[in-house]
């Protein structure tokens, strides 16, 4: 099985084989690393592309974020942070595969992201936006496997619906590794932050968190109210257990949960209607 | 009560919570709990970007939308396999009171 494993980690490290990788993420990369460059540089390169800065700008103006009216990509940039929109044109572009290949999962992921904006706010934890995003990428692998492993994911599907067994259970003993795990080899190939990094590759094993365990913990958590909650479709059925490390971590309590839980229930009511009006936009 | 599309809301409807700007909610109210909406009301309300409302009952029959039961059911389903944790087992119970409360039963009110 670890034949299994080093296998998919070697096709998730030839970035070259991931179709899904822009050529504006390279460019917006080679930019960002350049001191001299400015925002409205940056802001220009992300606005040739329309579908992009469409899709950004909906983003941005979407409920998860709650900043309304943003009407530029260079104001989109400053209120979110040059990571932020970095990460916002990846996961745009996988969202984009999400929407068309698995719209339950897409669901989740959005929801995941309204979910985690609405507890680090509750929280107060700083860098709420990060969180978002880390939430919104959070199940990125599964996005990867489904598509360099169509087989395998084939069988996933199948497995987990017949031994109601979760997607990782599954994952690992077919492919030697997680969603999670593959998540995590992306984000590094991609050069993400850490703390969008750590997130993904830990939202299962909070306790694995090094230097972002609160955020890792605040995903971890949003990706449990959200399956609790039904919204969307992760591919698995059931409702994991908040995970101890998790509540310590972030000093919940019963009252703090039932708060979160009602405000989430209230802000899903709008993201619905939001991932509706996407649907329509590309009927169009 | 029930949290409706703002484009789905009618004349008649009453208001269960205060509307609020989302771009402002800890500012004062739009309009308040207990008010009887008029389509020149939501016309307004939509024009200054208000998106949803929420309102007595369960006016809105959305197409996907299931009954109690089938909600509760599918609840229980999900929680199957933590049921036997306390902090589950709370948590399954948030999610039961909204439930109820989404399809206008046990307002809690
Ligand atoms: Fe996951
Ligand atoms: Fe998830």
């Amino acid at each position: 099985m670890d034949d299994k494993r080093t296998q998919v980690r070697n096709i998730i490290k030839d970035t070259k084989s991931l179709p899904t990788l822009p050529g504006i993420i390279t460019k917006l990369n080679e930019l960002s690393a350049n001191s001299k460059s400015t925002i409205q540089e940056m802001a220009r390169l992300v606005s040739s592309d329309q579908v992009l800065s469409a899709r950004i700008l909906r983003l941005v103006n979407s409920p998860s974020y709650g900043f309304y009216r943003v009407s530029t990509i260079s104001n989109a940039m400053i209120l979110l942070g040059i990571d932020v929109v970095k990460s916002l044109c990846l996961s745009s572009s996988i969202f984009e595969l999400m929407e068309t290949t698995a719209l339950g999962l897409w669901e989740h992921s959005l929801g995941a992201g309204v979910a985690a904006n609405i507890i680090s706010h509750k929280l107060k934890i700083p860098e709420s936006e990060e969180i978002s995003t880390a939430a919104l990428l959070h199940d990125i692998g599964k996005v990867i496997i489904k598509i360099k492993f169509q087989e395998e994911h084939e069988q996933l599907l199948e497995i987990i619906r017949k031994r109601e067994i979760s997607s990782r259970e599954a994952e690992r003993e077919l492919l030697g590794t997680d969603h999670a795990e593959v998540g995590g080899w992306l984000a590094k190939s991609w050069f993400l932050p850490d703390k969008l990094l750590e997130p993904i590759a830990f939202h299962h094993e909070v306790h694995k968190s090094e230097t972002h365990q609160t955020k890792t913990a605040v995903v971890h958590l949003a990706d449990v109210l959200i399956k609790a909650s039904g919204f969307g479709f992760s591919g698995e059925e059931f409702v994991p257990r908040i995970q101890p490390a998790a509540w310590k971590k972030l000093n919940m309590n019963v009252q703090l949960l039932e708060e979160i839980v009602t405000e989430l229930e209230e802000k899903l009511i709008e993201v619905k209607n939001f991932s509706l009006d996407i649907q329509a936009s590309h009927v169009q | 009560m029930q949290t409706i599309p703002i484009v789905t809301a009618t004349a008649d409807m009453v208001l269960a919570k205060d509307v609020k700007r989302s771009d402002n909610p800890d500012g004062p109210p739009l309009c308040g709990k207990g008010v009887v909406l008029t389509s020149s009301l939501i016309n307004r309300l939509e024009n200054m970007g208000i998106k949803t409302v929420t309102v007595e009952g369960h006016p809105v029959w959305i197409e996907g939308d299931v009954t109690i039961e089938q909600q509760l059911a599918a609840l229980e389903r999900r929680f199957k396999k933590v049921a036997n944790l306390p902090l589950m087992q709370s948590l399954m119970e948030m999610y039961r009171l909204q439930i109820l409360r989404s399809m206008g039963e046990a307002d809690g009110r």
